[in-house]
Formats: structure tokens, C-alpha cells, sequence
């Protein structure tokens, strides 16, 4: 076998901070390679480099043996390399023919018109060499169409392109357990074809299942490049996160619940944006002094149970109770009077006014309330105060609260909104993604502060796509699947695999012990 | 043509390329600036292009009917020359604060009030019709005390009930508020017509006028030689307001919740800001203090309601817009737009040009202030070019 | 779905409209015979006179779309109708000094007229897309600057409006034009008549079928995709905003040389608002250039009824009450038949290229 690319030495720089520092890579042609790491490890940046959309600090790329140096994406797709991104680059009124041969259109009749027909036998062959089952659709909007068939009109419009190389970020964070297994039938039939593809992910089984070659990335550096077939699970996640795995955590620290619930949901059901169920019959209740976390793939309806939990969205039915008392018909803002402290998935769009100062931050969701607000009057002086304590506490860099929140790097940010947010002495926590793209050793005091938010008999419910965290903090862990919990089951019972098959959907064949909530 | 700016100024544009709060003064300043030469340059243009018997310039063996520089001069004149003046252009500045509030407000809010101008117009009638039906029922030193204020009540509750219909549209119904303000204003003119030609027409006086309001609902001018429309208690509760505004927007929840919707909507609904409440809060406020400009343009200038009101509505965004949206940005922004229409009905007067020029200048002051990139890229350069000479001085 | 709901907005906008003809009885003085006056009005002359109404609200439409669909909000359509309005009655005015006369002049003014708006179409192109200017603020700059700059050109040159200039007249087409009733109208008409009728299906075929249209369309959808397509958004943007120029040139010149033949200095100047009546017919067709037609269609026919009736001293209420209907319509409308479905990135400055 050929190599089809190969990065050597790659460097990225941003300033003062080291995306990528020397990674090598190499992909052999008609290969799947996973490229693994925790969020922030610098994978993106690595295939964004591949794809021309950062120029290299420094280090080659080779692609088909020959020395590429991409100005835009338009060179790399012209040496045969095609990117499929996370959020898909698909506009949603346009057909499926549309869309694939935007930018590549054929034309006829002088340039008057579209050629039509010969991007339609094109993608009709296309579609039927590598079993893409799209041909009956080149006429639908592709908003009409399901996040699958989505990814598999993205893999046409790089077929189109007269791509050989495959770039997949994070391929099957929107998919459906059903469509993961179709994805991973689309790589067969690709590289059957001697096509080549690279895939990021953070997960490590659908490295090992789908994958030849893994390479490995920490904190901007390759820390190792195995094989699938002879790795374990065990040596990826040390290789990943670089110590020991997480799954042996001391859990002997805990403390008992107490027992009144604090939390309660009962039979809720929500609808998304776009007006489909995304959460049904949900049932749930935390204790004070626990800690419940919710597992499962991306997309399973976790983010509007959560804004559902917190008022920032409706429920189409049930009860949210907080100590007791419904809130469900109360507005977010008496929830958030109620004890409530919520960290968004969203720190940037929900949980920071980007343009305001840390000062102007430190209010939010306080604003209306004393020490702050005072008879519709605003405290700047306590609001200041705040902040300060908030930076200092939380180790906020640069501890400036007079500078614009866009101005600090996304963890920074996540430890200031998860700092303003535990300090409201709050009696239910909901938490989701709390860790998201903060460094290590953040990531722990964050972990601490959740544990002492426990310790001190508050609620605390804790979303999270990253397994090891969930396992790590809950108490009772609620795998989600389609909407609805799975099961729940005990923190301390569950092991990585039954948690794994209960968030494809699958029922575990022993019944783990059942938690109280379910 | 950089290279030929002062040292100074350039180290001042150096300086200020990165920092916004300044930056957008200089921008408001400098968008004047080449406003007042791009002017300069168009009446140059259209004096060569036009006859007159008395070229006022000769450049380079070429007449040219205006020279831009008088022209300036008695703008500046007229705008600031005598106290009649001086009062004039106040007025303007009054009523411009009004306006300008009302599209700043809704625009610190995420929305973009066009509909200024109808509740200019309807507030002005309310306030014209209320005041025809009390004047008769009160007189004496009493009639003064109770009128002022129903007047002024009376076009902010109809100004602000006008600013409550879009912001219910879009609340309840999503419709666009920059479409239903468009067309709310259509439709309040031809309202407003309706009910004075079918209701209070003014038998004596030819064209679509009401009678005039009593004399004791007459906001008097003090200090101002009589005769003048402009009242300085007038200005400085104006004033007040503006710094009421000022205090609304910076230093009170309401405030806050106004400018976390205005930046970034996801993050007020997660703040507990009730969005649907504040959309709808700051239209009244808008339609309200845009009611409140009608009502004194009846009770301080016009003394009744009459169809061509002037556009004060449209040019309230234009102020608004230079004063970065700030209310405390409002009084010179106001008062620069008040000195350009007064400057200009004199340019009309004294020289025959016509006054259409500082409608022009107003245009290209705003449009220069919504780029503020085209100034930035010229610090920038000039940053760059400092940068490349040793004797820059400064460094980073 | 799109179509179906544009459908929905037709049939609802049209039984408003009949309602508020039927409601007209009650307002029409009594003893009169309202039925039998409006079927008087109703005539081919009506329908003639609707569609010359409709051509300037009709071509701003057009251009608005061009704009929009590619992600430039174009509030100052207006002031590219009046500058080209305007600079058609100058070079009219003009020509005939330097020896042009006839149609050639009134079509030299025509191509000048719409060269200009062009030409204002293009700076405002460069301000938004290249130095991203606040398109609304631009755009309502835009208009402030036409608005306050005919006038004074107007009032330089001649007087509060200009001298009269020739118009087009009709061109009547051979055979076609000896049809009943759809022959006088259709075929019997001002040149800019035809050239409505030949650009709205064309705007659509061109969004539709054309390499260009279908960019302009992802441009204003999804930016991004169309950049990672090697296309570039600027570009693309630049196109749009000058085939709004070109449409709305048409629509500004073809007003003057094709129906009033003169400019009018005084308030909003001749062109009156015409060009906000497009933005609200293309916001109330969904940017469909059939429906926007039909939205400024919808617009001119109630002007126009509103002038018959008023010739004729049916009308008993005020002019003023009537030329508000449409737009009471159109609010009533939006607002209940919703779902305008704007382009996802309007507005939006794109970032990804420098």
C-alpha cells in the first residue's frame, strides 16, 4: 500500500498558544484512520491545516506523495481532498442537486442554464458506486432530509469534487446509533474503492470499530499512533488523557444522600426548534447532596431536557418540582430565584454577554436580585466585587474583570460562568458539559467545586458527552436515548460497557439494580 | 495622501485604531468631517454645473456659483449667528433628542424602530385634539398648569400605544418590527389626515390644517426674544430626560436586561430576562417619547396639527445613529443635526441654495458612521506606515 | 412548502381585499349605486393603467430580491429609483443640446438612468460587503442621501420639479393587440410594460436555473457552504447588489421616461415611496418574483381604483383612507399568514474572507 498523506513536524501556532506542536501522521491509501483526542487536543486544527484552511507554523504535508502547501480549501479540494464538517456546509432551502454541485456547476445553452442532467447522471453513478442511496432524492431541500442522509449529501458533493481523501470531524456526534453503523458501511464501501479516510473523534469505540490506523493526540501532540486490531480500550483512554483510566476513581469519598429530593421531573416531554418530540416521558429525581448524571451520544435530546429542567425553554407536558414546589409554569427568572444555578452548554451564546465586560457578566441571571439589584437599581460596586472574587477563586486568566469576556480563551470563560453560577448558593445545580474545553488541571477543580456543591446538599444534575466524567461525579447515572432515559443505575455499579450498549438503546441483559428515580 | 496628515493627528488615529469607545467618537467626528468636504465638493460641482450672475468663487480661471467655504460660514451663521438662531436650531436639537431617543432605545434592545415618524405624527394630532377639547373648560392661571401636562400626556400615551402595536406583532406574531414601523408609518399619515379632514378641519383656512390650540397650552420662549419657538425649560427637562435615559439604560435591571436582548438574545433568556416583555417595554418607551416630541412640536412650534409635518421621526435615526445609540450621545448629535437644518433654511434664504444640502450631508454622516471599518482600515494604515519609520516613537 | 404558504398569504390578502370592497358600500353615499360605479371604473382602462402603476413598485421588487436572496439587506432600493429617476429627466433635458433627439434621446436617458443607479448600487456594494457596514443604517444612508440630493440637483438645475420631457407612449404589438380586452392591455402598452413582462420570469428562471442565480441563493442561505464550494461570497454579493441596481434603474428611469416624463423635487419627490412599496411586495411575496409582481400588482391596483374613484366622485371618503388600505392589507397579511421565509444569513457581513 501507498501513502496517501502524510503530515510530518506540523506546528500551529495562534499566537501564544500551541495548537499543534511537531505532529506526524500518516495515512495509507484506501485506509480509515481515526484521529482521537479530548476536546481542545488540537485535531480540528490538524485537518484544518490538511484542508488549506490554516496555513502550517510549520512542517510539511504530503498528500499522494507530492509536497502540498494549500492557500484555501479550493487547493485542497483541487489535489483530491475533501472535507466533511461537523456542522454540515449544506444550504438547507436547495435541493440535494443543488447543493452538491454548488460552486461546480455545469453548465449548457451558452452559460444560460445549469446542466441539469449531467450533474444528475453523475450523481446517480455516484451514488450507486458507493451505495449512498441518494439518487431518489436530488430534488428534496436538504432541510427536508435526515442529519444521515445530510452526511451522506456532503459525501456526494466531495465524490462530486473528485475527492480521494475523506476528512470526517466528528462524524457521528449528530447521528443516530442506526445511522452510525450505515456511516461506517459508507467507509467500507469507500475504501473499498481505494478512497482514504481520516475521521476525529473523541470516542474511543467507534475508533477501534470503525478505524485501521489510530493516531492519538494530546494537548497539541501526537502521543502515540497504534493500530486498531491488538489496542485496548485501556490503552487508548491512557494514551488519550495520559494516566491512568479514569473508570477506577476512589468513590469510596462519597458521603450518602440525603433524602429529600430536591429536584424532581416527572413525565416531561419537550419539543426542539424545529417542532420534533426530543424528549418524552422523562422521570427523574434528585436527592439533595447527590449528584445524577445523564449519559449518552450527543444529540438524544439532553440539551431540551436540560433547558426544559431550567426554564429556558418550555415543556409541552410534566412537572419539573424544585423542593417540592412545580416550576414548570414559573418563568426562568423565578427559577432562577428559586436556588437554580445553571451551566449552559452554550458559553457563548447563553452564558456570556461576549461584548460585556466580567464585571457586566457577573450579574447576569442575578441582575434582579439583591446584592445586585436592589429596587430595579443596579450595584456596579458589588457587581465588581463579585467578579473579582469570582476571577480570583476560579483562577480566571487574565484575572482583569474589566475585559471584555471575548477576550478570554473558552476555558477561561468556562471556569468564570461556572464560577459566577456556584457561587448563587444554589440548591439545584444543572450542569452540561461542564468541563467543556478547559485544561486538566481546571478541569478538576471544577470537578472539586460540583463534588463540595454536593457536599453541601445541593441538587446536582450533570450532562456531560464525556463518560468518564459522568462516571466519574454521579452518584446515579441516566443514560438518554432517543429522548428518553434508558435506565438508571448506580454510579458505582455501572461499568463503561453496560453504559455503552444503554446509550446505543440496547436494554443491558442482566438488569443493573434500578435506581429510585426510574 | 496620508503621508500628508500632521504628525499629530496621525499618532491620535495610531493610538485610537484598536479602543471602541473612543474610536466611536472619532468615527462620529471624522464621518462630519468628510461629510462637510464631500459637501464642499458637491456644491462646487453643481456651481459649476448651474448659471448665476455672480460667480461667488474663481479657482483656476473657472466660476463657480457657490464658494463652499461662505456657504459653511453662513450655515455657522445661521445656525448659531443671532439669538432667533440660536433658538431655531435649539428647537431642532429638542425635538431631534426626542426622535433620536426613540430609535436608540429599541435599537439598545435588538430593534430597529422606522416607526418614529408615525408616532411623531399621531402623538402630535392626539396632543392638538385633546387640547382643542379641555381649552375651553379651563382658563385663568390654572388653564397653563393643567393644559401643558395633558398635552404632553396625551401624545405620549398615543405615541407609545402606536410604538406597542409592532412590538405586539413581533411578540406574538413574529412580524419583522423594520416592516411593520415602515408601514405603521404609511398608515398614520393617511390616518391622521382622515380624522382632521373629517373631524377637525379648520373651515377658515384652505388645506388639511385643525384650529390652533389655546394660548395658555403654548410652551412660551424664555430668555429667547418672543416670537421664537423654542423654550428653555423645554431643553433642560430634555436634558434631564436624556440623563434619565442615560441612568435607565446603565444603571437599572431594566436597563440591563434591555442591552443583554440588544447584544445577544440567547444569553437574556438565559439571564432571566423576559425578552418578550422588554421587546414590547422599549417600543412604548419609544413610541411614548416619540408621542412626547409631537406633542411639543404642537405646543412649541407649529400651535396645530397640519398635514407635511416635518420628518423628524426619519431624521431622529439619522441622530441617533451619530450619537452611537448612546443617549448622552444625543445632545451633540442633536444639536449638530438642529445647526445643519436651521444652517440650512438660512443657506436658503441668504444665498438661493437649496436647503436639500444638509439632507445630504445628514445621509453621508450616517452612512460613514455605519462604516466604521472604512476609518479602521485607514488607522490601521497609518499605524503600519508609523510603524515602518524609526522615529515612530510608540511601539505596539 | 414555501409555495404553499405564498399561496395561503394570495388567497387571504385577496378575500381582504374583497371584504374591503364589500365594506366600501357602507361608505359610499347612499342612493348611489356602488356596484354599478365600480364595474363603471373596473374597465379595461383600469386594468391598463394598474399595470403602468405597478411597473416601478414591480422592478424595485425585483432588485430587492437580487439583493436579499444574495444576503444584503437593501433598504435603500428607494434611493436608487429616484437617483435614476431623476438623472433620466437631466439627460433628457439635456441631449437634445447636444443634437440627440426623439426616441434615441429618451432611450440614451433610459441607459443613463439606470447606468447611475448602478453605479450608486455599486458604492453601496463596496461599503457593506467589503467594509461591512451596517446594512440597514447604509441602506436607510442611502436613501437620506437620494432624498436629500435630487432636490437640490433638481432645484440647481431647474425648479421645484423639472420641465417635462418626452415619454415613451405605447407600443401597440401587431395582431395581438386587436384581442378583446387582453389586447389593449397586454399589448397595447408603454415599453416598460413589456420589459415587466419579460424580467419577472426571468428574475425567477435566472434564481432557479442560472450557475449565478443558484449562488446568489446559497450565498444569502449559508455563506459558508458556497465559500467551501471555491466561490467567492463577495463576489457573488457584489452580483446581486448590482442586479439590484440594474432593476431598480429600470424601475426608477422607466417611471420618468415611461409614465410621468417629469421629477418632482417637493416631500418624498415623484418616486414617492415606491421603492418601500417593493420591499413590502417582495417581504409579502416571499421573494418569489411572481408573487412580489402580484404584491406591487396588488398596490397599484388599489391606487389606481382610488384615482378612478375619485375622478368620477364615487369616492366620499378621503383619498388618504383609501391609499392606506394596501398597506393594511399587507400588515394584516404578513402578520397573520406568517412564515416570510427570509435568507438565513441576511445581514450578516461574511467574515471568512479578507
Amino acid at each position: 500500500m501507498d501513502t496517501a498523506v502524510s503530515l510530518t513536524d506540523i506546528t500551529k501556532r495562534f499566537d501564544d498558544v500551541v495548537a499543534n506542536d511537531e505532529v506526524d501522521m500518516r495515512v495509507e491509501r484506501g485506509a480509515v484512520h481515526a484521529l482521537l483526542g479530548e476536546n481542545g487536543a488540537g485535531k480540528t486544527t490538524l485537518m484544518n491545516v490538511l484542508y488549506g484552511l490554516y496555513r502550517p507554523t510549520a512542517g510539511e504535508v504530503y498528500v499522494d506523495g507530492d509536497r502540498a502547501e494549500f492557500d484555501s480549501p479550493q487547493d485542497a479540494i483541487a489535489a483530491g481532498v475533501g472535507m466533511i464538517h461537523q456542522h454540515f456546509m449544506l444550504v438547507e432551502p436547495m435541493t440535494v442537486r443543488e447543493n452538491i454541485a454548488l460552486g461546480w456547476e455545469p453548465v449548457t445553452h451558452g452559460g444560460l442554464k445549469t446542466d441539469d442532467a449531467r450533474i444528475d447522471t453523475e450523481v446517480r453513478e455516484l451514488s450507486e458506486r458507493y451505495g449512498l442511496g441518494l439518487a431518489g432524492d436530488l430534488d428534496t431541500p436538504v432541510e427536508q432530509l435526515s442529519m444521515g442522509a445530510r452526511q451522506r449529501v456532503e459525501v456526494l458533493k466531495a465524490l462530486y469534487r473528485g475527492a480521494d481523501v475523506f476528512i470526517f470531524d466528528e462524524p457521528t456526534a449528530v447521528l443516530t446509533p442506526q445511522e452510525v453503523e450505515e456511516l461506517f458501511d459508507i467507509f467500507s464501501q469507500l475504501t473499498a474503492q481505494d478512497k482514504t479516510i481520516i475521521f476525529i473523534t473523541h470516542k474511543l469505540g467507534e475508533a477501534l470499530t470503525a478505524a485501521d490506523g489510530i493516531t492519538v493526540l494530546r494537548d497539541g501532540e501526537r502521543v502515540g499512533t497504534v493500530d486498531a486490531a491488538g489496542t485496548t480500550r485501556e490503552q487508548l483512554a491512557e494514551l488519550m488523557v495520559g494516566r491512568e483510566v479514569l473508570l477506577d476513581v476512589d468513590r469510596a469519598a462519597r458521603g450518602a444522600s440525603g433524602d429529600d429530593t430536591r429536584l424532581s421531573v416527572s413525565d416531561l416531554a419537550v419539543t426542539d426548534d424545529r417542532g420534533e418530540p426530543a424528549v418524552h416521558g422523562v422521570d427523574i429525581s434528585v436527592r439533595g447532596g447527590e449528584i445524577v448524571g445523564i449519559a449518552g451520544v450527543d444529540g438524544n435530546g439532553q440539551e431540551p431536557l436540560v433547558e426544559a429542567v431550567t426554564g429556558v425553554r418550555d415543556a409541552d407536558a410534566g412537572t419539573v418540582r424544585f423542593d417540592g414546589e412545580a416550576v414548570t409554569g414559573l418563568s426562568r427568572r423565578e427559577r432562577l430565584d428559586r436556588g437554580l444555578a445553571h451551566v449552559p452548554g452554550d458559553r457563548q451564546e447563553q452564558a456570556l454577554v461576549m461584548g460585556f465586560n466580567l464585571v457586566q457578566n457577573a450579574v447576569l441571571g442575578s441582575q434582579h436580585r439583591p446584592p445586585f439589584g436592589r429596587r430595579g437599581r443596579i450595584d456596579w460596586g458589588a457587581a465588581r466585587e463579585h467578579a473579582e472574587a469570582v476571577i480570583e477563586e476560579y483562577d480566571v486568566r487574565p484575572p482583569n474583570p474589566d475585559l471584555p469576556a471575548r477576550s478570554l480563551s473558552g476555558g477561561n470563560q468556562q471556569k468564570f460562568v461556572v464560577g459566577r453560577e456556584l457561587s448563587r448558593e444554589p440548591d439545584v445545580v444543572v450542569a452540561a458539559h461542564p468541563t467543556r474545553g478547559v485544561d486538566i488541571g481546571s478541569k478538576e477543580f471544577i470537578h472539586e467545586r460540583l463534588l463540595a456543591m454536593r457536599e453541601q446538599g445541593a441538587a446536582v444534575l450533570v450532562v456531560s458527552a464525556s463518560l468518564d466524567e459522568v462516571v466519574q461525579l454521579s452518584d446515579r447515572i441516566a443514560v438518554m436515548y432517543e429522548g428518553s432515559f434508558v435506565d438508571v443505575v448506580p454510579g458505582d455499579a455501572a461499568t463503561e460497557e453496560q453504559l455503552g450498549l444503554l446509550m446505543a438503546g440496547e436494554q443491558p441483559d442482566e438488569p443493573v439494580p434500578t435506581g429510585a428515580g426510574r | 495622501m496620508s503621508r500628508a496628515l500632521p504628525e499629530g493627528l496621525r499618532r491620535t488615529l495610531r493610538r485610537f485604531a484598536g479602543l471602541s469607545a473612543v474610536e466611536r467618537v472619532l468615527v462620529s467626528g471624522a464621518a462630519v468631517v468628510v461629510a462637510l468636504l464631500v459637501g464642499a465638493v458637491m456644491l462646487l460641482g453643481s456651481g459649476y454645473v448651474a448659471s448665476c450672475r455672480e460667480p461667488a468663487l474663481f479657482l483656476a480661471g473657472t466660476s463657480f456659483c457657490f464658494d463652499p467655504v461662505a456657504v459653511y460660514a453662513a450655515m455657522y451663521q445661521g445656525a448659531f449667528g443671532t439669538p432667533v438662531n440660536q433658538a431655531l436650531t435649539l428647537q431642532r436639537m429638542t425635538l431631534l433628542i426626542f426622535t433620536g431617543l426613540a430609535f436608540a432605545i429599541p435599537y439598545r434592545a435588538g430593534l430597529f424602530n422606522i416607526g418614529a415618524q408615525g408616532q411623531f405624527v399621531l402623538a402630535a394630532l392626539a396632543t392638538t385634539v385633546s387640547l382643542l377639547a379641555l381649552g375651553p373648560l379651563v382658563s385663568g392661571p390654572v388653564a397653563t398648569a393643567v393644559l401643558v401636562p395633558v398635552g404632553l400626556l396625551a401624545g405620549a400615551v398615543v405615541g407609545g400605544l402606536y410604538g406597542l402595536l409592532p412590538g405586539v406583532l413581533k411578540t406574538r406574531y413574529g412580524t419583522n418590527e423594520v416592516i411593520s414601523t415602515l408601514l405603521l408609518n404609511f398608515i398614520a399619515t393617511g390616518v391622521a389626515v382622515v380624522i382632521v379632514k373629517r373631524a377637525f378641519n379648520n373651515p377658515e383656512i384652505q388645506g388639511t390644517v385643525t384650529r390652533s390650540i389655546p394660548e395658555a397650552a403654548t410652551l412660551q420662549p424664555w430668555l429667547f426674544p418672543p416670537g421664537t419657538r423654542f423654550s428653555v425649560p423645554v431643553l433642560a427637562a430634555t436634558l434631564l430626560l436624556v440623563g434619565g435615559f442615560w441612568w435607565l439604560l446603565n444603571r437599572t435591571t431594566l436597563g440591563y436586561d434591555i442591552r443583554v436582548l440588544g447584544r445577544q438574545q440567547a444569553a437574556a433568556v438565559f439571564g432571566g430576562v423576559d425578552d418578550d416583555r422588554v421587546t414590547v417595554l422599549s417600543m412604548v418607551i419609544a413610541g411614548a417619547v416619540a408621542g412626547l416630541g409631537g406633542g411639543l412640536y404642537v405646543m412649541m412650534v407649529v400651535g396645530r396639527w397640519q398635514v407635511g409635518l416635518p420628518a423628524l421621526g426619519f431624521d431622529g435615526i439619522a441622530v441617533s445613529v451619530l450619537a452611537g445609540n448612546n443617549p448622552v450621545g444625543l445632545v451633540p448629535a442633536g444639536l449638530l443635526f438642529g445647526a445643519l437644518q436651521s444652517g440650512g433654511l438660512a443657506i436658503n434664504f441668504q444665498l438661493g441654495i437649496p436647503r436639500e444640502l444638509v439632507d445630504v450631508l445628514r445621509g453621508l454622516v450616517i452612512l460613514l458612521v455605519a462604516t466604521p471599518e472604512l476609518f479602521r482600515i485607514v488607522g490601521r494604515r497609518l499605524q503600519r506606515q508609523g510603524r515602518l519609520r524609526p522615529a515612530g516613537g510608540e511601539s505596539g | 412548502m414555501s409555495a404553499t404558504a405564498t399561496a395561503r398569504r394570495w388567497v387571504f390578502a385577496g378575500a381582504l381585499v374583497l371584504a374591503v370592497l364589500a365594506a366600501l358600500r357602507l361608505v359610499v353615499p347612499a342612493g348611489s349605486v356602488p356596484g354599478r360605479m365600480l364595474a363603471s371604473v373596473l374597465d379595461v382602462g383600469y386594468a391598463s393603467s394598474v399595470l403602468r402603476l405597478t411597473v416601478p413598485i414591480a422592478f424595485a421588487a425585483l432588485g430587492g430580491i437580487f439583493a436579499e436572496r444574495a444576503g444584503v439587506i437593501n433598504i435603500g432600493i428607494e434611493g436608487f429609483l429616484i437617483v435614476s429617476a431623476l438623472t433620466t429627466v437631466i439627460v433628457a433635458r439635456r441631449l437634445p443640446w447636444a443634437g440627440v433627439t426623439g426616441p434615441a434621446a429618451l432611450w440614451l436617458a433610459f441607459l443613463v438612468g439606470v447606468l447611475v443607479s448602478v453605479a450608486v448600487a455599486a458604492v453601496f456594494a463596496v461599503l457593506v460587503v467589503r467594509y461591512r457596514s451596517n446594512q440597514v443604517i447604509a441602506g436607510l444612508a442611502v436613501w437620506l442621501i437620494a432624498l436629500g440630493l435630487a432636490p437640490f440637483i433638481t432645484l440647481t438645475l431647474f425648479d421645484s420639479s423639472s420641465p417635462t420631457i418626452d415619454t415613451f407612449g405605447t407600443w401597440s404589438v401587431p395582431l395581438l393587440s386587436e384581442l378583446p380586452v387582453v389586447g389593449p392591455v397586454l399589448f397595447d402598452a408603454s415599453p416598460t410594460v413589456y420589459m415587466l413582462l419579460v424580467a419577472t420570469p426571468l428574475a425567477w428562471y435566472a434564481l432557479r436555473y442560472t450557475r449565478l442565480g443558484r449562488r446568489i441563493r446559497a450565498c444569502g442561505e449559508n455563506p459558508k457552504a458556497l465559500a467551501t464550494g471555491g466561490v467567492s461570497v463577495s463576489r457573488v454579493r457584489y452580483a446581486g447588489v448590482l442586479i439590484s441596481g440594474v432593476l431598480a434603474g429600470v424601475g426608477g428611469a422607466g417611471f420618468t421616461v415611461g409614465q410621468v416624463g417629469t421629477f418632482v423635487a417637493v416631500g418624498q419627490t415623484s418616486i414617492n415611496g415606491r421603492g418601500f412599496l417593493g420591499i413590502v411586495a417582495y417581504l409579502f411575496g416571499n421573494y418569489n418574483p411572481f408573487a412580489a409582481v402580484g404584491g406591487a400588482m396588488l398596490f397599484a391596483g388599489f391606487d389606481s381604483l382610488q384615482l378612478r374613484l375619485q375622478q368620477i366622485g364615487a369616492l366620499d371618503i378621503p383619498a388618504e383612507l383609501f391609499g392606506i388600505l394596501p398597506f393594511v392589507v399587507v400588515l394584516v397579511t404578513i402578520t397573520l399568514v406568517r412564515r416570510t421565509r427570509v435568507p438565513a444569513a441576511l445581514g450578516e457581513p461574511y467574515e471568512g474572507e479578507e
